[in-house]
């Protein structure tokens, strides 16, 4: 076992894992912040995104013991209150998202994109971006509509 | 006619039929509010992990599970035989088709775990429960397990083949079903005096479902009453709850199914499938709440696949190019085990679909469904619907190049046409809507498909080949059956809609509310809709075949006249006029020449307050209503692809993609088209890309996301679509179902496109998924035999 204190969504916490938890199964069972799913165990679909001290990772991945002292943000850290993330609202509003598994990832993943390339973001690079996410059920197109539409409105995270 | 982003957005007040409403889940899906099956967690909960086979085919000869009972945490192991003498039954079969020679159709025992064989790498073992999710897997590779290997077929082709090893003793020939079809004689007769024919051999490629989220089940027994309650995504809380229930042994009143949010489906989770029922042992044995969630190796290996043919299909034509006759046969590899629609992908969905928007007045169907030591197949987006039209697509092509004859212009000139219908098909479907010329033809100007020679030029100028490809469809989709439509007025001013279809992304809440607003005025955002819990559903036959909306639609609006019914009774006791004067509009019931009226929120909240109400009057506006069933419906479009081929490399690319459709009523514009962006997308991978490939010992060679080619983003063009609808006439509201869709026209315009580029260098014959080794060996090949 191993301590190891994080800062989730803004709130510090200390908390005592076993070695081999990986930073998703920290989230989603010790945390019950299940919003950030788990697709696949080789590191491909993506639906697991979080943000660790800025930059986007795979949470399946990655040793919780690994983040001690690190900030994390996860889907449910997104939001101002009710109010949505501009990148969550331009998903809603575009129909990103379908069954919304690979939803949370996606979004953290744009919220990314969109810090690094701003609002010159062209549909190419969004596509290109999106390599380590797969979503069987969109088809993609609107996913990369909304990301390009946030971007557009100048969205940061 | 186009509308490139299918996004126009109507305030949710309004929210009625034909508006781009926002979804209703998506608020909670955007910030991870969901309730995925994993995200679910009881009190005292195990955890369960399986022990699968790594063998494709072998004798038992024992499992040793005494190592993994020590290990720290483990509860409890249990293998097939542990099943067996509980009393699970094995799985029964869903559909069964009609055989060749009239025999009954028989199944073979499939059952949640092996007893005495294994036949298909994956195939469940053995299950360890523990404590935690960790000691629970630690202990599963803990089992030893002793298997004495035996030969493996895993292909169609050589599973019928002489002395081919057996996948289960009493299926002669590995055959599971011999499907007829057809008039044998009339067909030959046709084809031997046609001016000519045309004969291609056709693959659909053995594909893995993938839905983004594994499969995961959490399963409850309460000695007390002796019932249970399985917690996991299907399609369909009702029928899952028949299905588990009579494996279990139990009356269907015993089991209860609940299902949240639903990560993906496309046919995967349609019915219950092994480790639901290991789990539900589980949770007996054990008196624990017991969970488990697939990972993703084991899913590759273990959920059913979807499509694999071998077929070859025989167009034959009269001198004006005109059609006579199709005949279709070849296999349907099924796997190891038959799945509740294993008899549709091959069989009855061919002899359905293959006559597709042509006047062809003869069809013979000889297709086998065939074990092979592979994992069980089942429906996949289409469910042979695809197939069936991406073979009749690819003949016509064939047929157009071999006479010199324009692919469009063959099209036109077997069209049925509008003034033919109502037209029953060869597939003795009776088509009751469409315009198929219109739809063609929007389709070629969304595409401008006559500037395609000046960009075919520019690609050539860059060195890249260029094709394109008409892909015209048509599906039947399943017919629904008997299927709930309630509707709850709660004393909270809300409205409860409940239905058996079951959402796994398709957005039915604002459908099926948009139903609702029309015809009752009920305001868009006071309805929630109930699909999940099979003790407030009182029938209902699920989601698949395209169906739902057509399915629950009806129900919804027969929901609404009994409402309406009862409401107007009310009302005008309220009112104090006759029955007869009440009027109801907009949700208000009024009294035209007078000023009197209420509204039907308003009538629901003084029912809920308490009226006074004479004994011959309904006490209340709930509605548990029930329909027999729906005809299928006919959805129909044409796909325009466009694809660019580097010679050099093979690797291809779709560079232009026009969709036109006719959906019939159409109710939220928005959903709709990202239902067509999602099935091309799945289409684009089967054509290019996917292949759920066996070696000849039955190991999976792509099992995983690192091998397995699913689209990404970059693989995926922009679509544009265009809308071409006509109503439906066989149902109250329009609708044709559009979630399969698709796929069909995908796979159809990709592969006739990557025809269409490769047969300048001759190459007759490219099969999906043209990956680029492939398209590159053809490339080669016909170059070599050019220069020889």
């Amino acid at each position: 076992m191993s301590t190891l204190t994080v800062t989730v969504n803004g709130t510090a916490r200390t908390l005592d894992v076993e070695d081999r938890t990986m930073l998703a199964d920290l989230l989603r069972e010790q945390l019950q912040l299940t919003g950030t799913h788990v697709g696949c165990d080789t590191s491909q679909c993506g639906a697991c995104t979080v943000l660790i001290n800025g930059v986007p990772a795979k949470s399946c991945t990655i040793l919780a013991a690994a983040v001690d002292g690190a900030g994390i943000v996860t889907i449910e850290g997104l939001a101002d209150g009710d109010r949505l993330h501009p990148v969550q609202k331009a998903f809603r509003e575009h129909h990103a998202l379908q069954c919304g598994f690979c939803t949370p990832g996606m979004i953290m993943m744009g919220v990314d994109i969109i810090a690094r390339h701003g609002s010159g973001l062209t549909e190419q690079t969004v596509r290109e971006e999106l390599e380590g996410n797969l979503c069987r059920c969109t088809g993609y197109q609107n996913i990369v509509s909304a990301i390009l539409a946030a971007a557009r409105q100048g969205a940061t995270s | 006619m186009s509308n490139p982003s299918g996004n126009h957005h109507a305030p949710a007040s309004q929210g009625g039929i034909g508006q781009s409403v926002l979804r209703k889940e998506d608020a909670l899906l955007v910030t991870g509010r969901g309730t995925f099956s994993d995200d679910r967690n009881l009190p005292g909960q195990a955890y369960g992990a399986f022990v699968r086979s790594q063998h494709a085919h072998g004798r038992i000869v024992s499992i040793d599970t005494e190592a993994a009972l020590a290990m720290p945490g483990v509860l409890a192991v249990f293998t097939g035989e542990d099943l067996v003498q509980a009393g699970q039954q094995p799985q029964p079969l869903g559909v069964a088709a009609p055989t060749r020679d009239g025999s009954p159709m028989r199944w073979p025992r499939w059952r949640a775990m092996a007893t005495g064989k294994v036949r298909h790498v994956g195939e469940a073992l053995a299950l360890v429960v523990a404590e935690t999710s960790q000691q629970a897997r630690d202990a599963a590779a803990a089992v030893a397990v002793d298997i004495e290997a035996l030969p493996t077929v895993t292909t169609a082709a050589e599973a019928v083949g002489p002395g081919a090893p057996l996948v289960h003793e009493d299926f002669a020939g590995n055959v599971a079903l011999d499907f007829h079809f057809g008039d044998t004689a009339a067909v030959a007769e046709a084809i031997a005096s046609a001016a000519h024919v045309t004969t291609l051999p056709i693959v659909s490629n053995r594909i893995v479902v993938a839905a983004m989220e594994p499969r995961s089940s959490l399963a409850e027994f309460d000695a007390e009453s002796g019932r249970y309650t399985l917690y996991h995504a299907c399609q369909g809380a009702y029928g899952s709850r028949d299905v588990v229930a009579h494996m279990l042994g139990v009356e269907p009143a015993r089991v209860r199914i609940l299902t949240g949010h639903v990560g993906g489906s496309f046919g995967m989770k349609a019915h219950p499938l092994p480790e639901d029922l290991c789990i539900l042992h589980a949770a007996r044995e054990t008196s624990r709440p017991v969970k488990w969630t697939d990972t993703r190796t084991d899913s590759f290996l273990s959920d059913p696949h979807g499509r694999d043919h071998d077929m070859t299909i025989e167009l034959a034509l009269d001198e004006q190019a005109r059609f006579l006759a199709i005949r279709i046969g070849g296999c349907g590899n099924i796997g190891a085990y038959m799945t509740q629609g294993a008899v549709f992908p091959a069989a009855i969905n061919q002899m359905k679909n293959t006559p597709s928007v042509y006047r062809t007045p003869l069809l013979e169907v000889n297709t086998r469904c065939v074990f092979t030591h592979t994992a069980p197949v089942g429906a996949y987006r289409g469910n042979g619907r695809p197939e069936a039209n991406y073979y009749v697509e690819r003949v016509i092509d064939t047929a157009a190049a071999e006479l010199g004859i324009d692919p469009v212009e063959l099209r036109r000139r077997n069209h049925v046409r509008p003034e033919n219908l109502p037209y029953e098909s060869a597939g003795k479907q009776l088509y009751d809507s469409g315009d198929f010329p219109g739809v063609l033809d929007d389709a070629l100007k969304l595409a401008d498909w006559d500037g395609f020679g000046e960009r075919r030029r520019q690609s050539e100028a860059r060195g890249l080949l260029r094709g394109r490809g008409v892909g015209q469809y048509l599906e039947v989709t399943g017919a629904p059956g008997r299927e709930m439509g309630g509707i709850r007025f709660e004393p909270d001013g809300t409205v409860t809609m409940l239905t058996g279809t079951l959402d796994s992304g398709q957005g039915h809440a604002s459908a099926f509310t948009q139903v609702l607003v029309s015809h009752l005025g009920i305001p868009f955002d006071r309805v929630r809709l109930v699909q999940g819990d099979s003790d407030q559903l009182a029938g209902g036959s699920g989601t698949g075949g395209s169906k739902s909306l057509v399915a629950s639609g009806r129900a919804f609006i027969e929901a609404s006249a009994k409402v309406v019914d009862a409401g107007r009774q009310i009302a005008a006791h309220e009112l104090e006029v006759a029955a007869g004067d009440v009027r109801f509009l907009d949700g208000r019931f009024t009294v035209p020449g007078t000023d009197l009226g209420i509204g039907l929120m308003e009538l629901a909240a003084r029912l809920h307050g308490g009226l006074d109400l004479p004994d011959h009057l309904p006490r209340t506006l709930d509605v548990t209503h029930l329909h027999d069933g729906v005809p299928s419906a006919f959805p129909n479009g044409c796909h325009v692809a466009e694809v660019e081929i580097d010679p050099q490399t093979g690797a291809t690319r779709v560079v232009r993609y026009s969709i036109v459709s006719d959906f019939g009523t159409v109710i939220n514009p928005m959903i709709v088209a990202g239902q067509s962006h999602g099935g091309v997308a799945q289409g684009i991978g089967q054509a290019l890309m996917e292949h759920a490939l066996y070696d000849e010992e039955g190991q999976l060679l792509a099992g995983s996301f690192t091998d397995y080619a699913l689209p990404r983003a970059t693989d995926i063009p922009p679509m544009r679509i265009g809308d071409h609808p006509v109503p439906a006439r066989t149902n109250p509201l329009g609708a044709k179902g559009c979630g399969e869709a698709g796929c069909a026209g995908a796979l159809t315009s990709v592969m006739n496109a990557m025809a269409d580029a490769l047969r300048p260098l001759g190459i007759e014959r490219i099969d999906m998924p043209a990956t680029p080794q492939r398209v590159w060996r053809a490339i080669r090949d016909a170059r070599a035999a050019a220069a020889a």
